[in-house]
């Protein structure tokens, strides 16, 4: 376990008097008084005073246990000239045990849940990782269910998510780099790659600006970081791609793509993504692939419903002189209402918010009798009594429809405040205004440039092949080559087979 | 390098193909965004549909019809290609969106100020109407970003390989 300090600053080193050592750690930490979860043990062994720190609400007390036990069996058989801290080492029965030198290392490792070991005479301390943090089993993430596939996912456990991850992966060019991010905080970052594959320019950049930030805490733990990675300014969209699957991590892995695991966070950062990485989902890759693809159709409309439709109908029904008679179906015609449509449009996508609010925070023994008064109420009630038109309740209902099946969360969010800008503008200015607020869309889209990778790649800049595989997901056995946004060293997958 | 004709044969065997791939993408920038002309048509938002390029050429009443709708995508396809390859000869080494926007902003000048009293049923601007007017700006102004973008990443990526394989 190599942890890699964040800063440099003065260290204080270990005294070699075990009692000095006591003073210093029982003043900082006030062990004891206020401080119920630190602690010390003190023992002979060997004829020398061992002290052990230790954290008892994050170290595994049967591990410590069975370590004491070991080294209470030390007997002064050994030749006399032999130093006690020699034996000890030997006789910590842990694969991991670790030499520091300083008070600072003594109060970081005691404080993530390693224990401690000071000897009197020594002015080095051992380390000895017996952490064991509470947490739950790998279980299938909530937002990304599919029905073949395997249900694990990460857990807020770091060594449990690279654990999940280094399965599917063996390889051994596979790199787990850990960074400490947070000067109160600590956590850790993991950046996962595979070396040889993934472009070492953007390995090189992760790892800059993460030693740069100075924040003392990122409880939001994956967020945070992604704040400070890429410049988000005021665009909705998102980024980078989020998952909570280690089989989507793995696969994006072996593209090419780097990944970064927080610790206690249960999702994980995947860079360089553009918006199409965030239109797919693992279950298109678990069906075959015409099912696959046409899934993937079924999932483009209802997207491109949730961003179009309510714009697009009402554009339809301000112009509806004009429309030919194959689309005179549309529009107001024989209902009546109170209020005009653009309000009654405002208004059903607030209420569809507030909805979709208050079922999350619903505790599930109410939800259904919830989801009863929603429908009755909004849908049936509202149009008798002349607030809303039956067809505003349809093309709102669609459209959060189209929201909910889109694979990530915050490109619902996104493509719900473009609706809203879309529908605004169509609300002023018609047809031109649909048109050309689309267009500025469309533009200010193309021009994020997020880590070097155009976002909207392969559709504006085309690339013909990437494109295809979008549209049409791949076949595994015809995946030659990665894809080239990545900017990989290696490009081959499999060799091309010539029969 | 085995001898000096290797190079010179891997740089036109990579012509080759960026001229392919340069072809591809006005094809396919030129297929895509005459269907949503071809859309905006339809519903009566836009005056001029994707026949208009076949409006210099007398072929008979179908003209106007799906037929010639269809026919009328396909031509602005070839035309597109053409198009495609010029901006790779004259604006491709630049590496900005914008200039992609304005080639297609210049492109609708060219189509409805310069070339809009050679086609005969094509009004001026000032009477086609805000909605025809805006409409085809913005699909002109998306076509020429889409081709001139894809163009100028495809060049900047190439020249990133060479110079990648020549270290």
């Amino acid at each position: 376990m190599v942890i890699i300090a964040t800063q440099q600053k003065e260290k204080k080193p270990i005294f070699k008097k075990v009692k000095d050592n006591e003073q210093y750690l029982t003043k900082k930490l006030d062990i004891g008084a206020t401080n119920f979860d630190v602690g010390v043990r003190k023992m002979k062994i060997l004829s020398e005073e061992v002290h052990v720190y230790y954290c008892n609400s994050l170290c595994n007390s049967e591990m410590v246990i069975f370590l004491f036990r070991e080294l209470m069996r030390v007997v002064n058989a050994h030749r006399p000239n032999i130093k006690a801290k020699d034996v000890i080492k030997n006789h910590l029965a842990h694969e991991q045990v670790m030499e520091i030198k300083t008070l600072d290392d003594v109060l970081l490792y005691m404080l993530c849940g390693l224990i401690v070991v000071l000897i009197d005479g020594e002015a080095v301390g051992l380390v000895v990782d017996v952490r064991n943090y509470p947490g739950r089993q790998p279980e299938e993430p909530d937002v990304e269910k599919v029905i073949r596939g395997s249900k694990d996912g990460f857990t807020e456990n770091i060594i449990i998510n690279a654990g999940l991850i280094r399965r599917r992966v063996r390889d051994e060019n596979y790199r787990n780099e850990l960074i400490r991010v947070g000067k109160r905080s600590k956590t850790d970052v993991c950046i996962s790659y595979i070396k040889g594959i993934a472009n070492p320019g953007l390995i090189k950049t992760i790892k800059k600006e993460l030693k740069q930030i100075e924040i003392d805490g990122i409880p939001m733990a994956d967020k945070t970081i992604e704040e400070f990675i890429v410049k988000q300014g005021f665009n909705p969209y998102p980024l980078v791609r989020y998952t909570g699957r280690p089989d989507v991590a793995a696969e994006h892995i072996l593209e090419g793509h780097i990944v970064m695991i927080v610790d206690t966070s249960p999702s994980v950062i995947i860079l360089p993504t553009t918006l199409f990485h965030h239109v797919q989902h693992a279950e298109e890759y678990l069906q075959t692939p015409s099912s696959g693809a046409f899934l993937r159709w079924i999932r483009f409309i209802a997207m491109l419903a949730s961003i179009f439709l309510v714009p697009f109908w009402y554009l339809l029904v301000l112009e509806g002189s004009s429309l030919p008679h194959w689309l005179s179906f549309i529009g107001p015609n024989k209902h009546t209402y109170n209020i005009p449509i653009f309000l009654q449009i405002l208004l059903a996508e607030f209420g569809i918010e507030a909805l979709r609010m208050a079922a999350i925070h619903t505790p599930t023994a109410l939800s259904t009798a919830l989801g009863l008064i929603a429908a009755i109420l909004i849908g049936q009630v509202a149009i008798q009594v002349g607030i809303f038109l039956p067809e505003v309740i349809l093309y709102t209902s669609i459209s959060a429809v189209g929201g909910f099946a889109t694979p990530s969360y915050e490109l619902s969010l996104a493509n719900k405040i473009v609706r809203l800008f879309l529908i605004i503008i169509t609300a002023i200015f018609h047809v031109p205004g649909f048109a050309i607020g689309s267009t500025i869309i469309i533009i200010l889209l193309a021009q994020v440039k997020n880590i070097n990778t155009p976002y909207l790649w392969p559709f504006i800049p085309f690339n013909p092949k990437a494109f295809f595989n979008i549209m049409i997901r791949t076949a595994m056995p015809t995946a030659y080559t990665r894809p080239s946004i990545v900017r990989s060293i290696d490009d081959t997958r499999q060799p091309k087979k010539t029969d | 390098m085995s001898g000096s004709s290797k190079p010179e044969q891997n740089k036109k065997a990579k012509q080759a193909t960026s001229n392919g791939r340069v072809a591809l993408i006005g094809f396919f920038g030129g297929l895509i965004w005459s269907l949503i002309g071809y859309l905006a048509y339809l519903i009566h938002f836009s005056k001029v549909g994707p026949s208009l390029i076949l409006a210099p050429f007398v072929l008979g009443k179908w003209k106007n019809k799906i037929g010639g709708q269809f026919l009328g995508i396909l031509i602005i396809c070839i035309v597109s290609i053409l198009i495609a390859l010029l901006y790779k000869y004259a604006l491709g080494k630049i590496k900005s969106m914008w200039v992609g926007i304005i080639f297609g902003l210049m492109l609708w000048v060219i189509v409805f100020y310069v070339l809009q009293p050679l086609i005969p049923g094509l009004d001026p601007v000032s009477k086609l109407g805000k909605n025809t007017n805006s409409i085809s700006l913005c699909l002109y102004a998306l076509y020429g970003l889409f081709v001139g973008y894809s163009i100028s990443f495809d060049l900047e990526s190439l020249a990133n390989e060479e110079a990648g394989s020549n270290q």
